[in-house]
Order: structure tokens, then sequence, then C-alpha cells
């Protein structure tokens, strides 16, 4: 059988010519016709139908809970915090929050009044439960665990107040709790937190503005308002995400009218969509680089200057504009400009694509070329094998690098895998010489489990870069607790982290997203984002 | 009652047999999957560190040998109980049943398009031997046999959904209207889809066992006799045409069920082969054997029916 990308993509193919012949049958209309369909305010009714692509895991802490979970979890359940519009945390079931002078716990005021989608009122009974005998219980391997480390404990101080003791200074604490973290019931999961079938495979209990009606595995899951819920009455009566798992059958489905709002994973179909009656486009920032780790147990490796001659000789836009079709922008850190506050633009021009200047600093590392053009040291040629995984834009990407490698002299072999084989060499095991991924991250610009030393090798710093500099400017933003000063930790530390490579930064991608012209009120987010304001979209009358 | 007898015996014998190639069946698959690279999809993530790993792990119960599990699994399947699924700890059974009938429906009805498209093709090829038909029917199973199933779906997908707005694109029913006439329209393009793995097969075996018996000397006696043409090639030719035929649909039910791992992932088909697919992908052992148990059940039947069914067509044909 063929593998399923290679299958996708042919498809993809197949896909983008049909569409441009039936686009000459179809009734399309000017791009761009997001004409303003209707006057005045939001009104009620209508269905919203997303597509996803395999069956979710309604529990945010389940280690099952994948990307497909991610739309529905953050519909249904809330956070103690959600991210704001500017991606900064805003309220969620906490009205207001605010810090210890020593910086080592963290208080709640939590909303009164609120109740579960069943009835039960909730209080900071269950946030006590979803950290101390969920989260922080090591033998249950709870998803985003690693990112509650520095948490010791939530003590309930009283029904509406919580508070967070800290093993350490944690700045992002409030940013953290907007990313995947729905408080779950305690009333009805204290048996069993995350194997409760009826609740994550059935209709759980939760208390965001939607809660689910029914779930039909393999088919739909359906959301209904929830009656119960604290903030404004949703303007929509009904939810339906259906399971779709082909991309291409989703761009059919949208371009047939079956479909509201999705994300486009296949950019290649963006122009065809574009041109379709009734579909609007839209670009949103994500939260989200791409980067090529290099192994430092590697010594070739570990010489900045072949880290930066590497990034010279990328050419970067060249993967942006045939990959992402335009839709990203050059990364040089890993703070992206989705979190306004902190990105430092500056950086954007600071390793242009220089085949020349990459030439001088593998020259000045002692790699020169040799009889045949390939670069050598001490009698070795510069060769080395890059493992792709199988998904999303890596393939392409990964040929387009190599190509790039060869015209300065360095050899690269590609390794194609199975992506579940892939995490199990690359990220398990870091039997890897050098491989590109991406990292996608909550918002805010602490990095910490990403770049910090007591990461490498087990956790998730997977270049195993190793820098006392770093490791002080990465603690240090994480006790700077007002915005400014946490603003000039993380403006040195896109400084230092461009200068010094502990990954190659790639770029930063955009989402598409494909949403009906009659879809009003959805946030300038990327969609999973948009979930959390889901009480906030309405549909146009037709 | 002799011949009941006769059957009894056979059932009980190929039943017997039918059994052990599902065991062995079961453990092949139980150390293979288990010994390929990766590991389930809970711990083959980005975002889980090695200690979660471990935990996971050990909650798994992955830390234990390979041959003590599967002796452990061999021994509650024996009880009906296949385990638990590791991707959402529903029973492997559970999940399976719930797929089963949806899949039985799309390769039942691929199985039917086939058989009831594709013999009357390859008697008329037979009939109509060096004629245009003849080609154009050859060049429509070489076509069929050439194009992947996930490219014909888009396209079906593209015609009759997006273009025409006749047929639903994907899914088992619409959300709104669950009623036959609705199931049957959602049927119709997976159907055809899947039916081309296997139609051009049918079609050819049906044409070369035709010409084979057109040749026969009892059809030059029957057509001497002065029967109608009609009558030659239905009561003796085909009769007799049939038997590679139908061994050969039999043959083709594992690539059939083969065929709906595609298929329903293009058509958003809730099926067994979807299931499999995430199963393989998300590395969850005891659904991919609980899968293929049930695969390799199919199979020894549908083998055990073809030979109940020579028995019928061809009477020379005995059991034992």
């Amino acid at each position: 059988m063929l593998g399923p990308c290679t299958y996708v993509r042919l498809s993809a193919l197949v896909l983008v010519a049909t569409l441009v012949l039936s686009a000459c049958t179809g009734a399309s209309q000017p791009a761009g016709s997001n004409a303003p369909s209707a006057q005045g305010g939001p009104v009620a009714g209508g269905t919203v139908t997303i597509p996803i692509g395999a069956d979710p895991t309604l529990n945010p802490w389940s280690p099952n809970a994948f990307v497909e979970s991610l739309f529905i979890n953050r519909a249904i359940f809330d956070g103690i915090t959600k991210p704001g519009k500017d991606l900064a945390p805003a309220p969620d079931l906490a009205e207001s929050w605010t810090t210890a002078p020593d910086g080592l716990s963290w208080t709640f005021k939590l909303r009164s009044g609120v109740k579960w989608s069943d009835g039960q009122p909730f209080s900071a009974d269950d946030v006590a439960f979803t950290f101390n005998d969920v989260v922080l219980k090591p033998d249950l391997g709870a998803q985003n665990r690693a990112s509650y480390a520095a948490v010791k404990s939530v003590t309930v101080v009283d029904p509406n107040t919580v508070r967070f003791d800290l093993s350490r200074k944690f700045a992002a604490l409030p940013s953290f709790l907007a990313y995947n973290a729905g408080i779950i019931p305690k009333h009805v999961l204290s048996a069993d937190p995350l194997k409760t079938t009826s609740f994550n495979k059935g209709v759980p209990v939760s208390t965001g503005p939607f809660k689910v009606e029914k779930y039909t595995s393999g088919q739909s899951v359906s959301l209904l308002r929830n009656e119960n819920y604290f903030g404004p009455k949703p303007y929509l009566d009904k939810v339906v995400f259906t399971v779709v798992p082909d991309p291409n059958t989703q761009i059919a489905q949208a371009l047939s009218g079956d479909i509201t709002i999705m994300i486009l994973d296949n950019k290649a179909a963006v122009d065809r969509v574009k041109s379709a009656s009734g579909l609007v486009v839209a670009s949103r920032p994500l939260v989200q680089y791409y980067w090529l780790a290099l192994n430092q147990t590697d010594p070739r490796f570990t010489d900045v200057k072949v880290r930066q001659a590497f990034v010279h000789a990328i050419d970067r836009q060249a993967i942006i504009k045939s990959v992402e079709l335009g839709y990203g922008s050059i990364a040089n850190s890993p703070i992206t400009p989705a979190l306004a506050a902190y990105y430092d633009p500056s950086l954007a021009s600071k390793y242009p694509y220089d085949m020349q200047k990459a030439k001088d600093l593998l020259a000045q590392a002692g790699w020169k070329p040799g009889a045949d053009g390939v670069l050598q040291k001490d009698g070795k040629p510069f060769q080395f094998t890059m493992d792709v995984g199988q998904r999303g834009v890596l393939e392409p990407v990964n040929a387009l690098i190599q190509q790039d490698l060869k015209k300065i002299g360095v050899i690269v072999d590609l390794n194609t895998m199975e992506w579940n084989a892939y995490i199990q060499k690359d990220v398990v095991r870091r039997e890897y010489t050098a491989t590109v991924n991406w990292w996608t991250y909550p918002s805010d610009p602490d990095v910490f489990p990403y770049y910090h030393s007591s990461a490498a090798g087990k956790g998730f710093n997977i270049p195993g870069y190793q820098d006392p500099k770093l490791d002080d400017l990465l603690v240090q933003g994480q006790s700077a607790s007002d915005l400014e000063s946490r603003k000039a930790v993380y403006k040195q530390l896109q400084a230092y982290t461009s200068e010094t490579l502990p990954y190659l930064f790639l770029w930063y991608p955009q989402e598409i997203d494909v949403l009906s012209s009659s879809l009003k009120g959805v946030p300038e987010l990327g969609l999973r984002d948009a979930m959390h304001y889901i009480g906030e979209w309405w549909l146009a009358k037709k | 009652m002799v011949v009941g007898e006769e059957v009894t015996r056979f059932l009980v014998q190929r039943l017997a047999l039918g059994a052990l190639v599902v065991v062995f069946a079961s453990a092949l698959t139980f150390f293979f999957v288990n010994l390929a690279p990766g590991g389930p999809a809970s711990v083959m993530r980005f975002d889980v560190t090695a200690e979660q790993r471990e935990a996971l792990i050990k909650a798994m119960g992955l830390d234990r040998p390979v041959p003590q599990r599967y002796v452990e699994w061999l021994g509650a399947a024996l009880h009906g109980d296949l385990g638990s699924s590791l991707l959402t700890n529903e029973p492997v059974a559970t999940r399976i049943g719930d797929r089963l009938p949806n899949t039985l429906a799309l390769a039942g009805s691929a199985l039917l398009i086939s058989i009831v498209a594709g013999i009357p093709m390859g008697v008329v090829q037979a009939l109509r031997r060096g004629r245009a038909i003849d080609h154009v029917f050859s060049l429509i199973s070489a076509v069929g046999l050439a194009v992947p199933v996930f490219w014909l779906g888009i396209v079906l997908i593209l015609v009759f959904a997006v273009s025409l707005h006749v047929l639903p694109s994907a899914g088992v029913t619409s959300a709104a209207s669950d009623t036959l006439a609705d199931r049957l329209a959602h049927l119709v393009l997976p159907a055809v889809a899947l039916a081309t793995t296997i139609l051009p097969t049918v079609v050819r075996f049906t044409r070369s066992s035709t010409i084979e018996a057109l040749h026969e000397d009892y059809i030059r006696t029957a057509t001497s006799k002065g029967l109608a043409p009609w009558t030659v090639v239905t009561r003796h030719a085909l009769r007799n045409a049939l038997i590679p035929v139908v061994s050969a649909i039999g043959a083709l039910v594992p690539r059939l069920l083969g065929g709906t791992v595609v298929t329903e992932a293009v058509f958003g088909w809730p099926g067994m082969g979807r299931l499999a697919l995430e199963a393989a992908q998300g590395r969850d052992y005891p659904l991919v054997t609980g899968l293929t148990v049930v695969v390799a059940a199919i199979a020894v039947c549908a083998s055990l029916v073809v030979d109940l069914a020579y028995t019928r067509i061809d009477p020379r044909v005995r059991l034992s």
C-alpha cells in the first residue's frame, strides 16, 4: 500500500487538476467575495459544521487527546484563563489573579455561581482536583504535565479562590493555564480521571458555552448550547464536528457547502477555494515555528559557525514560497510574530540567503572543498543523514534543504520514516544526526522547556544544546513578573538565540482558514484558538 | 442420511482448520505489531517527556515481555475477551462491533456490483471476442486495474457531490436525516470506488473461462441439437464457466477488505478499514490483533462458502 503521505500528495495533485476543470463550469464569483451579506448585529440560530481528522478524546488531559481533540475540548471545557484576542491570558473561570511578592505562588479569584453542564455547582475543589489528583500525579502521565513542573500543589483558599504553590518562579503560569488546561469535574471523574469512556468518548460534563449532545464514533460529535453557561448565551444553536480523515475530501465538502469553517492543510488548493462562491479565505497567525535540529552530540555541529553557515545556505524564502505558498515569514528566534508584545522584528533579516557567506563561515570552521567540491575536514567529507518524518510539509522541505546544502558542498542523505517510528528514533531515543520539525507552544515567550539544558536528552530540548548563559536568560524570564521586564529579558533571549542558534530557525507558518461567507464573529486567531470564542460566532441569514 | 453426515464432517473439519488458521494469524500479528518500530500513539508524541513515557508504558502493561502478553491475550480471547483499545480504553470487541456492519455493507455492495456488472461484461466479451465491445470492456477493466481507489474516489466526489450535487460526498448518513434512502445515497460512491478494486478481475476471469467453455465438445453437441444460442450460453457454457469465477471471487474477498482501508478514509466511511489504519498508525496493539482475527475469520468463512457453492454448481465436486 502507498504510504499515507504519498497518497495525500497524489490526491492533492488530482484535486488541483480537477478543481481547475470544475472551475470552468462552476458559477464562481470574483475573488474576495465576502461582501457584506447582512447589515446590523449578530442574530441567533443556525448550525456550524467543522471537519476533524479522527475521533476526538473529550478530556484535555488524556494522553490520547491528539490535535483533532483540541477543537471540541476548547469549545466545551473552560480553563482558569483563556488566550485573549491579543493572545495574552484573559479571564475564563478566574476573574482575576495575582502573584505573591516572592513570586512563589499565584492566587486566582474564581467566578462565583458557575455550574457544570449537569447542573452541579463548580468550585475551587474542581480546580484542585484537576491539578492535584490528575496533572501532578506522575503515574497518570497526563498530557501537558511537563508544563507544570514548577507547580508543587494547588490549595483551596475558599470556594472561590485557589492558590498555585510553586517550587520556583513561574511568571508564565496564567498563559500556560490558557493552553489546553480545561478544568474537569471532580464529581464525575474522581474514580478514574483519564480513562472514563462515557466521558472521553461520550457526553462529558463541562462548563463551556457548548456541551456535547451526541458522540457517534467514526462519524460526528454534535454540540448544543450549554444552558448552564456562565457567560452570554451563544448565538449558534448547534455545532457539528464531522470526522473526515482525508484532507482533500474536506476541501470537496467545503466546496459543496457541507462545511462552515475549516483549516486548509493543503495550501496548494488555496486559489481554487478563493474562487469558489460563498467561501472566504483568511490567513491567521500561529504560535509555531519550524526548525532544523543538529544533534549537539555530533562534534561537527557544536561549532556555531557551522550552524550559522547552514542558515545562510538554506533559502528559507524559497521554502515559504513553495511549500507554504507564501503564508509564512522567516524565523530567527523561538518567539513568533503572533506574540506581538514580545516579538523583535529587527532580527528577521539577520541571516540573508548567501551561499558565499556560508562557504566563508565553513572555511573559518575548517571545512575546505575537496577535489569533488565536497567540503572536507581532516580528510573526511561533510556528509550526514537527516531523518524525515512523514507528516505535513516535512518531505518537500527536507528535499529543498538537501539541495541547498549540496550547493555549498555538504552532502545530506534523507531517511524518510513513518511518523510513529520516526518519533521513537529521533525523539525518544535521540538517535539522529539532523532533523526538521516544528514546535507549537502556549501563547507566552517562556520557552524554557525547549531550550534549558535540564531538558537536553530527555525533555523537549531536541538538539541537546546546553549553554549556561541561555539557561540564565530562561530563568530570568520566568522570574521577571511585570510585562516590561519580561519584554526586556525576552528581547535579549531572541538576540542571543538568533546568534547562537540552538536550533536552526526556519520559518513561522501561518494558518489558512476557509470559512463560509455567512459565518461572522470569528476572531482573527488560528481556528483552534478561535474555538475559545465560539459563543461569539454567528451565522448571517441568507 | 449419508449426504448430511458427509456435510457435517466436512464442516467440522474445515471449521477446526479455520480456527487454527485464525489463532496462527493472531500470533503472527501480535508478535509483528509489537516488534514493529514505534509504540502507542500516546507515548510516541513530541510533547511527552521521558518520565511521562515510562509511566504510560507501565500503565499499559507494555513493560512486560511480548510472549507473556500474547499468552495472556490468547487466554482471554478464548473466553471472548479481545482486550481493550490502547487509544480509547474501550473493549476491542465493542470498537470492531461498531464498525463491522458498515464495512460489511460497503464490501457487500461492492461485491454485488462486481458480480452483477462483471459477469455479464465478461460473458459479452467472450461471445463478441475480438469485436469492438470486447475491446471497450477490456479497456475499462485495464483502466479499473490501473486507477488507484483514492484517486477515483476523489474524482467521484468532485463530479457527483461538488459539481453535480446529486450524491453526498462523505459519511454514512446526513446529520439531519437518517433514512434508508439517505444511507443508500451515501453508499453509492464508496461502493462503486471499492468495486473497481475487484471488478476487472471478475470480468477477466469470466471472459477467459467462458471462452474456454465455448470450445468444449458439449457446447458443439448442444448447438447441433438445435438449442437456441441463449440457452446454450446460459444453461451449458455459463454453468461450467462460473466454476473458476466463483473460486476467484472467494479469493478476492481479502483484497476487497484491504481496499476498504483507502476507500473508507477517502469517503469518511466509519468502517473497519479506517479503524485498522488508525490502529496501525497509533500502534494500538490489541486493536490491530483483534481486527486481524476478525478479518481472518471472514476470509476463512468466505473460502468455506466458496467450497460449498462448488457443490451446487458442479455436481462432480464432492465434499471430502
